[in-house]
């Protein structure tokens, strides 16, 4: 049930205040990290756009480092070359703290770089930009013939597929046969 | 710039695969074997596919996008797209059935959603029940159209039981009065526009959810006979609606469940017992079962109406 309420006071009406600048909660300074790729460039990043990475959050989640400790132990990726580290980086920062759009206009345009960005960013685990990155390499074929998806995926033709395969065993057979020569002069 | 798409590992071409649609998925299959091979990463094997034995086959990627490969002879128009939904291809010397079982093992589908044989296209009836049962497929919808049952269909029948029916199974034409099937295990609806054939015995055995049968041959004393073996619990576990419509075999000459029909209550207001997405009922009579549940009947004499029962629980 409700009731109303009627007050007696004759207080003059409520004024908006401010707030002492003392009461306000202190802000948390943001830490940072740091990363290089093959190339050994240092990248400073925070810790919140390293949040897009699943990978890296669990590696700092529980570390603690100071910055200075930060700076001392850059997480090495040798797998992944610089300029790619950098694209990563880059877009990591863009979409820091924000929700990831459907469409992203912010995505490396570089197409030539695509294929060692999709592993790159697989094996960083930053799912948005995996999805989006792996959106661009299924658009490329959109609408085309079977040759030009050929063209563009550089899908082998059956031939190849086989001649590969042959080369492949051959040369599987050759390694064999050299470990197992190996293996008798060592025994000797 | 090209991109060696095969060179991912898998996960990574499963990924770019499921955002692919079926007409890109299909012209890749064209590339080479090892892609036609890898095509299943992209989640493709959980698509239905739909037999309709016209020039166009349809796959449903899920309920809402569904797309058309259209049958065409001329060489230019091959993978043309028109619209989003529709793709020319080139069908095989073997027709709409070869191409089906093409779609089936390049994206290793499971499902059939709906197999629909137009009465006039029954030439290779047993071929596609063969395809289909050689590879366990699971068949949600089977379709008969048509209004007068050929041979063809005749002897289609039988083979029906050797296929996973497990949904819908709606029949269109009209059988000769010597026609008879049993189903060896049944769908969980079926919809029969001639069911003369679909006997008392059928429906006492039936285990189907909704059965709805026109111009039936069942009467007063069988439809007696149906409600008495429902009023015993435990009986018809699965059925929510049985559905007889324009019959003439229901007179008002005996009774069903001790009333004459016709059965329906004539109180004022009116009431209407529906079922969602389905069929409703109005002025039903309440009959239960031994347990307590509950069923609502309406039955029709024909002299009178359109003969009719129709029974909601």
């Amino acid at each position: 049930m409700s009731s109303t309420e009627q007050g007696t006071s004759s207080a003059a009406p409520a004024e908006p205040t401010t707030a002492p600048e003392s009461a306000a909660a202190p802000e948390v300074p943001e830490s940072f990290y740091y990363v290089h790729g093959k190339d050994k460039v240092v990248h400073k990043v925070s810790a919140g756009a390293l949040q897009h990475s699943a990978l890296i959050h669990g590696m700092i989640s529980n570390l603690g480092y100071t910055e200075e400790q930060a700076k001392a132990n850059p997480f090495p990726f040798e797998n992944i070359d610089g300029d790619i580290l950098q694209m990563v980086v880059d877009w990591c920062n863009q979409h820091k703290g924000k929700p990831t759009p459907p469409e992203d206009t912010n995505l490396p345009k570089q197409k030539e770089k695509l294929f060692d960005l999709v592993l790159a960013v697989n094996y960083l685990e930053i799912k948005e930009l995996l999805t989006y990155c792996c959106k661009q390499v299924a658009m490329m074929v959109k609408g085309k013939s079977p040759e030009e998806i050929r063209e563009i995926w550089m899908i082998p033709t059956d031939a190849e597929d086989e001649a590969a395969e042959k080369e492949a065993k051959k040369r599987a057979g050759k390694e064999a046969a050299g470990e197992t020569a190996a293996a008798a002069g060592d025994a000797k | 710039m090209p991109i060696a798409l095969l060179n991912f590992p898998t996960d990574l071409l499963g990924e770019v695969f499921r955002l692919c649609d079926p007409f890109d998925l299909y012209k890749l299959s064209k590339c080479s074997k090892r892609a036609r091979k890898s095509i299943k990463l992209g989640n493709t094997k959980s698509w239905k596919i739909t037999f309709s034995f016209q020039n166009d086959m349809n796959i449903w990627v899920d309920r809402y996008r569904n797309y058309y490969f259209k049958k065409t002879e001329n060489p230019e128009d091959y993978f043309k797209r028109e619209h989003m939904e529709y793709m020319y291809v080139q069908f095989p010397d073997g027709g709409a059935l070869d191409f089906s079982i093409d779609l089936i093992e390049t994206f290793g589908i499971r499902i059939v959603g709906t197999l629909s044989f137009p009465s006039d296209i029954f030439d290779n009836f047993s071929n596609v029940v063969t395809a289909l049962t050689d590879r366990n497929m699971e068949i949600e919808e089977v379709q008969i159209g048509g209004t007068e049952a050929g041979q063809d269909v005749f002897n289609f029948m039988p083979l029906m039981n050797q296929m996973n029916t497990i949904q819908d199974f709606r029949c269109f034409p009209k059988f000769p009065s010597n026609f008879h099937h049993l189903f060896d295990k049944y769908p969980n609806n079926i919809n029969i526009h001639f069911s003369s054939w679909f006997t008392i015995d059928q429906l006492l055995d039936c285990t189907s959810v909704h059965i709805t049968l026109f111009r039936s041959t069942l009467n007063n004393q069988d439809l007696n006979m149906f409600l008495q073996k429902w009023k015993k619990a435990g009986t018809f576990p699965n059925l929510r609606s049985l559905i007889i419509l324009h019959t003439e075999t229901i007179d008002n000459q005996s009774r069903i469940l001790d009333m004459v029909p016709p059965i329906k209550i004539a109180d004022n207001p009116r009431i209407r017992v529906s079922m969602k997405d389905r069929d409703s009922i109005v002025d039903p009579v309440q009959v239960k079962k031994d347990d307590g549940t509950v069923g609502w009947l309406v039955v029709e004499d024909h002299r009178e109406h359109d003969g009719s029962l129709e029974f909601l629980m």
